[in-house]
């Protein structure tokens, strides 16, 4: 493979996580295209546009916009993107009822073939200055890790590398899942032993869900599973927690992604889920008693006890 | 006598060329394949000087590759005893010897001849007089069969007219796009596979839509049918003996099928790699050497001669399978892979063909093969000009994929990924391209009520129940017609294709030509009917039939059939360890 360097650099997206990735390439030396809907300074080697067009010039773009808008995001990257474009997208969020992954929305509605997802408990000042951290580069092309690599990575910024792209999606997102259990439990007062059984059998739970739509168990245990489900439970602010605690305080769904600053799609996740487990024959406990509890037919504390008096089984 | 037979035999399934008198000019507009014999030698020089420099650049020892081959051939040749091994078993055992005193020079210089003398071997013939013979003859000579009254009467009209085999084969699909594209690039067919008289019927669809001949590989098992045999050696077929399983041969097979596909023949892959012992589509795809077809684009670009390769996702359904009873005997035994080649099926044996052959002639259409939307190597729809389109129709430009900051370049890992997700798609367009045979549907009506009349029972207790289950006449055509109507509204809404009959025909009728379809070939009765009641005879011929139904079988089955179907699905995660 030659040392080739990426030439420019696209970032779709001007929320936090886009404008940290926009800086950790300015950081390393790039030059950037920033699209966003909302007005942000231009600094130097940045231009900030609202045309897809001038993303498109560059060979490498980020996608980092909320789940919920990558589908139109998607299909007006489509009339941009090329065979030659390499897309990395940093959703945490799975599509519609058949649980597609972002990168499959990615491949479908655009030309763009090389696609990536970047993922781990990668926090965004870490991105944007190049902390000591971690993440992972979901992906089957080796160019798409190298050019992620030297784009984002730093001296002590290390960004680990697996073609299971797969399984860096599923991982990201159904911690996403865990992460609401946890603020959920934490919400009703259960201490650390009770917490870590629910992160260590919810990791289980996700892991068989993974693994029977395709992904590897080993990535789950990695960055994208482990590693954020770690940030989760040590405490980063992510809405995921709050969106359980909010829940947790019988707060209605809409309500609850409000308070929490988050998407309401976020709420839905569990029922999609249990009912994409139910077709495939696998028990998701956790993402069943979650979806209850959203609905409605079994209070929060309920759930809790219903998962603590399941029957034991070998780990 | 046996003796003489299997002399005859031997003789027969030799590789057997026409003399040349005069060399092969080729006229404009024919195909590329035509002046193939011309290339061959520069083709085997070209497959060796790549896998030299591979080896040569390779991580892996020099002696590791050496080892491996010298003591896989000990094996194969241990194994075979024939002329081949008298020749070369003695070679090789004294190279094992000597592996780790050679330098590296040697060490080259053998793997060079060994590769060479590999490629030879597969590398194939084509004969365009042949190819013209064939077109004009086989038709008839499979009438013949068809209609032995016919056969002096076609010979009076030979290469004029339809005939009687016009019948057995229905085509579809983009076949006028195909014609076009066949101008602009490379064509790939990558069809389902159950059977090997796959590439015969195929060959003899893309001849009569005057579409171009196709190489391919076929496995040395095949030419065990003399017939076959011939026109395999002379009509472009290369040659892979599975027996052989040194990586040195698979990268000679690879490097050639990437050669042939670069320069621009038209070819012909298996993706699934084998007949489908269970019958159903194939869901898994390795590609394997289809894989290589997405090499050679890659090449091509990066020698600035960029040429676009068409992959064609096709279906190749029949009605009935000539070898399917021994191929789902095999699936069952949890042996498919032990028994990767079958050597003595109904494929080897003349008189199962000529029997086979006349139960076609009953069947309306038996076998419809269709061709689906072709693609480029990375999944993007073409037009008519051979350009690849993006999502929303806009013409993009194919080299993109290959480059990397600016420049095209090959890179083994990126193809590999592009192959993979390829194999995804394929899969999909199976899915949907995937003709149903009224044989087919009456199978998994059957089967289905096989599965919800005995509960609690594992499948290989149900393939006991010979002659145990019946259905009245009348619970038969009501669950038939209700299938037959869902099935017709999938077909609408482009989930699956339907062949004519199923499409148009009503319950009764059709359970009655099924009946007919079925009795006579297989050697046991598959289902019989007295006094309006049906009884399934033999409920393995009817599993291997429905498994074609297996992907759409909960799409198909309204809510009290859904725990049948819902069983019936789930063969397709395995049997107890089958695939």
């Amino acid at each position: 493979m030659s040392a080739a360097r990426v030439r420019s650099l696209g970032v779709v997206g001007g929320g936090g996580f886009g404008q940290a990735l926009a800086h950790a390439a300015l950081r390393t030396g790039h030059r950037v295209h920033l699209w966003s809907r909302r007005e942000l300074p231009a600094v130097e080697r940045l231009t900030v546009t609202h045309d897809l067009a001038a993303v498109a010039t560059a060979d490498l773009i980020f996608v980092a916009v909320p789940s919920s808008h990558v589908v139109e995001t998607a299909k007006a990257l489509g009339e941009h993107l090329e065979g030659r474009h390499l897309v990395v997208h940093v959703s945490r969020g799975l599509v519609g009822d058949r649980l597609d992954t972002v990168s499959k929305v990615l491949r479908t509605q655009t030309a763009a073939r090389r696609v990536g997802c970047l993922a781990g408990p990668l926090g965004a000042d870490t991105l944007r200055d190049g902390l000591p951290g971690g993440g992972v580069i979901g992906t089957a092309f080796p160019e798409v890790a190298a050019a992620v690599c030297e784009v984002v990575s730093g001296p002590s910024l290390r960004i680990y590398e697996t073609d299971d792209v797969l399984g860096v999606e599923l991982s990201s997102a159904l911690v996403g899942l865990l992460a609401l259990s946890l603020g959920f439990a934490q919400e009703l007062g259960f201490g650390p032993g009770t917490l870590s059984v629910l992160m260590t059998r919810g990791l289980a739970e996700v892991t068989r869900f993974g693994v029977a739509l395709g992904a590897d168990a080993r990535t789950f245990s990695g960055m994208a599973g482990v590693g954020d489900m770690m940030a989760a439970a040590f405490g980063d602010t992510r809405p995921e927690v709050l969106l359980g605690r909010s829940l947790a305080r019988g707060r209605s769904p809409e309500d609850a992604a409000r308070e929490a600053g988050a998407y309401v799609e976020g709420v839905q996740i569990a029922r999609r889920v249990a009912s994409r487990a139910k077709q495939l024959g696998i028990e998701t406990p956790i993402a069943d008693a979650i979806a209850q509890v959203v609905e409605g037919t079994l209070t929060p504390r309920g759930a809790l006890e219903h998962l603590m008096q399941r029957k034991v089984r070998r780990e | 006598m046996p003796k003489v037979t299997s002399r005859l035999r031997q003789m027969l399934i030799k590789p057997m060329r026409l003399p040349h008198l005069t060399p092969h000019v080729a006229n404009e507009g024919d195909p590329p394949v035509f002046g193939f014999n011309s290339e061959r030698d520069d083709i085997v020089r070209e497959v060796v000087q790549r896998l030299q420099i591979k080896l040569k650049t390779d991580a892996r020892p020099l002696e590791y590759a050496l080892n491996e081959v010298a003591l896989d051939e000990v094996r194969r040749l241990e194994s075979q005893r024939d002329d081949e091994a008298k020749l070369y078993l003695g070679k090789w055992r004294s190279l094992v010897k000597r592996v780790g005193k050679m330098t590296d020079g040697d060490k080259l210089d053998v793997l060079r001849e060994t590769s060479e003398r590999m490629a030879k071997d597969v590398a194939g013939n084509f004969d365009p007089r042949v190819y013209s013979f064939a077109t004009r003859a086989v038709p008839h000579a499979l009438s013949g069969i068809l209609k032995p009254s016919s056969i002096l009467q076609d010979a009076a009209h030979l290469g004029r007219g339809p005939v009687a085999v016009d019948d057995l084969l229905r085509t579809e699909g983009e076949i006028p796009l195909l014609r076009d594209l066949a101008k602009k690039g490379t064509l790939v067919f990558v069809p389902t596979h159950s059977s090997n008289l796959d590439s015969v019927a195929l060959g003899y669809a893309l001849m009569r839509e005057n579409l171009p001949p196709v190489v391919y590989g076929a496995g040395k098992n095949l030419f065990s049918n003399p017939i076959v045999s011939f026109f395999m050696h002379n009509l472009g077929a290369y040659r892979v003996d599975r027996r052989i399983r040194a990586q040195l041969y698979k990268d000679v097979l690879k490097t050639y099928a990437c050669v042939m596909v670069e320069r621009g023949y038209h070819s012909l892959f298996f993706p699934g790699g084998t007949r489908s012992r269970s019958g159903m589509v194939e869901r898994r795809l390795k590609l394997g050497l289809a894989g290589s077809a997405v090499e050679a684009f890659s090449r091509n670009a990066v020698r600035g001669t960029p040429r676009p390769v068409f992959f064609v996702p096709t279906t190749i359904n029949y009605s009935l399978v000539l070898e399917g009873e021994t191929l789902v005997a095999d699936w069952l035994k949890e042996a498919g892979r032990a028994r990767y080649i079958i050597e003595d099926d109904e494929f080897s044996q003349l008189d199962r063909w000529v029997a086979f052959f006349r139960k076609l002639a009953q069947i309306e259409a038996p076998c419809v093969i269709r061709f689906g939307q072709p693609v480029d190597p990375f999944g993007n729809p073409v037009n008519r000009e051979g350009q690849s389109l993006g999502p929303h129709g806009r013409a993009i430009d194919a080299v993109g994929y290959v480059t990397r900051d600016g420049k095209t370049v090959l890179d083994p890992r990126r193809d590999a990924a592009y192959t993979r997700d390829l194999g995804q798609l394929l899969a999909d367009r199976y899915e949907t391209e995937t003709v149903l045979m009224s044989t087919q549907v009456v199978a998994h009506v059957l089967f289905r009520i096989l599965v919800d009349k005995t509960p609690g029972i594992d499948l290989f207790g149900r393939l006991r129940l010979r002659g145990d289950v019946s259905v009245t006449r009348e619970e038969l055509r009501a669950d038939l017609g209700a299938t037959l109507d869902k099935l017709r509204a999938l077909e609408l809404s482009g989930g699956v294709r339907l062949s004519a009959m199923t499409r148009s025909t009503g319950p009764d009728e059709l359970f009655t030509r099924v009946m007919t379809a079925f009795s006579g070939y297989h050697e046991r009765t598959i289902i019989s009917e007295t006094n309006g009641v049906v009884t399934l005879e033999d409920p393995t011929m009817l599993l291997y039939y429905q498994n074609r139904l297996i992907a759409y079988a909960e799409r198909i089955a309204s809510d009290v059939q859904m725990p049948a179907a819902r069983e019936i699905s789930r063969f397709a995660l395995g049997i107890g360890g089958a695939s």
